[in-house]
């Protein structure tokens, strides 16, 4: 009878034992990998949105720093304001080459002149913007005109509409970004000029007007000249600009790095915790199994196994149940992982990313290589054990 | 076979009981119409109709655990497919649920009538792997 039919033999012959090993493995892949996609695709989030912001400085309204940093990461609608008149005095700062306003809005929650409740709103300039500007004459080979949008990923003109309606105003979307996972995904970006005319056509059209002040900005995104250093000039502006909070882009999103991180640390004394107590239940699983066996080994034995053969049949065995368990959890955990995404987000409160294929194919080979190392490290004692058994012993016993 | 068939059993209860507390007619969302009458949203249907498929489902998974002959257990894990796939399409494709990604039947509902159907289907195949070849002689 060769190795591997043995193995099969062994594992359908005892259901229950094949079972909890297989589960163990299920456990150990599924775990470690499902921490690793929420991780991973919650850094690489993170850092995409600090692309996507395309800014050097944001500068924001002193004491609005989370406010701004909740709503640009994940969607979380806002309204600060600082003077218009802080755009020029940042102009004037040595080492900012461009400065570009932004105003935050929000669309109306529960309202029938609003077809998308409670969305984040970003209002920009195009004269001077340097972050939607370069993308959109790339994409549509334009910039936005009064009227016209863009959206996130997840933004769409609802069905059977050709328009979106925000305070009883009809925009058109023109081109939906890519996804980030992050807020930025469910917000939607205009000019100031479109955002001032829903403003004014809202206060007869809408269920409580759309208020702009008119010497209001919500934040400045900032340019730097080549070779300027963002902490120098960051403080720069803090001093010469009163009343507001330079933040440098490797700065941003502090608040959910620090969230980031203590997940990372509960979850990995998780996964350690889980790893180990695998290890030893499978490993008395396997141990209770070849006590169980010593006859049936002993007998093999005396037919003319060799030592070398028992213990390859007992590795094969755990390999085969650490394979079928492991591909058995990676799957589901992708599955849920990838279905249930939305709600990673919203009871996280972490923007989350689904990794590329071939960064997922990598982790997927890991968390089968984790789990085929974990219950063969757990097998490899009690075969060893058994082994090395003595046949005439084993099956006198 | 007998832990197959409970698996049916219980994904069928999923299917069956999930959406009575996801749709949004259960979180308070409802279409006004023009005249002041409610009506629920499309998530609530789909719901409903999820019990075309959880009931036959539970069924199945009855009749896999008293079935001895390998004929009966094919035919059952090719009905336990089809009805698993009506429960992913019944979201998907056939009804639907609502468009926003955060309201509970896209968020909640939708994925777990997917992921449950996604079993249903994968545990038939197992039941239709195990149940191969000829019966055994007596």
């Amino acid at each position: 009878m060769q190795l591997v039919q043995l193995a099969r033999r062994n594992i359908t012959g005892n259901a229950f034992r094949s079972w909890v090993v297989a589960l163990c493995a299920c456990l150990v892949a599924g775990l470690a990998l499902g921490t690793t996609l929420i991780l991973r695709g919650a850094d690489s989030s993170l850092r995409l949105a600090n692309q996507r912001l395309g800014a050097d400085i944001v500068v924001v309204p002193e004491g609005a720093v989370e406010k701004v940093e909740g709503a640009l990461l994940m969607g979380h609608t806002t309204r600060v304001w600082m003077a218009s008149q802080n755009l020029d005095k940042v102009v004037g700062v040595p080492g900012v080459q461009a400065a570009s306003p932004q105003i935050y809005l929000s669309t109306l929650l529960n309202a029938s002149c609003c077809s998308v409740p409670n969305m984040f709103l970003v209002a920009y300039d195009p004269a001077t913007d340097f972050t939607l500007e370069p993308w959109l004459k790339n994409t549509i080979g334009q910039g936005l005109k009064l009227g016209e949008v863009v959206g996130g990923a997840f933004v769409f003109t609802p069905e059977g509409e050709q328009n979106i309606q925000i305070y009883g105003y009809l925009v058109t979307l023109k081109a939906n970004l890519e996804p980030t996972g992050t807020g930025i995904d469910q917000s939607m970006f205009m000019t100031l000029e479109t955002a001032r005319d829903i403003a004014r056509v809202s206060v007869t059209m809408a269920v409580a007007p759309l208020e702009i002040p008119d010497d209001g900005i919500s934040a400045v995104m900032v340019q730097l000249d080549p070779g300027a250093d963002p902490q120098a000039t960051a403080v720069e502006i803090m001093h010469r600009v009163p009343g507001v909070t330079p933040i440098v882009s490797s700065n941003l999103f502090q608040a959910y790095r620090k969230q980031l991180g203590s997940l990372r640390a509960g979850i990995g004394a998780t996964l350690g915790l889980t790893l180990g107590l695998s290890v030893l239940l499978i490993g008395l699983v396997f141990s209770m199994a070849a006590n169980e066996r010593r006859r049936e080994l002993g007998v093999l034995r005396a037919m003319g196994a060799s030592r070398a053969f028992v213990f390859r049949t007992l590795l094969v065995e755990a390999g085969m149940l650490a394979l079928a368990g492991a591909f058995t959890g990676i799957t589901l955990t992708i599955l849920v992982v990838y279905l249930f995404r939305t709600l990673i987000v919203v009871t996280l409160g972490l923007p989350f990313l689904m990794p590329a294929l071939s960064t997922l194919a990598a982790e997927v080979l890991a968390g089968l290589g984790v789990a085929l190392v974990v219950i063969t490290l757990a097998a490899l004692f009690p075969a060893v054990r058994i082994s090395r058994l003595d046949p005439a012993v084993a099956m006198r016993e | 076979m007998k832990i197959n068939a409970l698996l049916l059993v219980l994904l069928a209860l999923v299917i069956s009981i999930v959406p009575f507390f996801t749709d949004c007619s259960s979180q308070g969302r409802v279409l006004t119409l023009q005249n002041g009458r409610t009506i629920p949203m499309k998530c609530h249907w789909t719901g409903r109709a999820e019990l075309a498929v959880a009931l036959p489902l539970a069924v199945v998974g009855a009749l896999l655990a008293l079935s001895k002959r390998k004929e009966t257990r094919r035919f059952l894990a090719i009905v336990g497919a089809f009805l698993g796939l009506a429960a992913i399409l019944l979201p998907l494709a056939f009804i639907g649920v609502c468009s926003s990604a955060e309201m509970t039947c896209k968020m909640i509902m939708e994925p777990v009538l997917i992921l449950a159907g996604i079993v249903v289907i994968a545990v038939s195949g197992l039941v239709l792997f195990q149940s191969r070849g000829p019966e055994a002689v007596s």
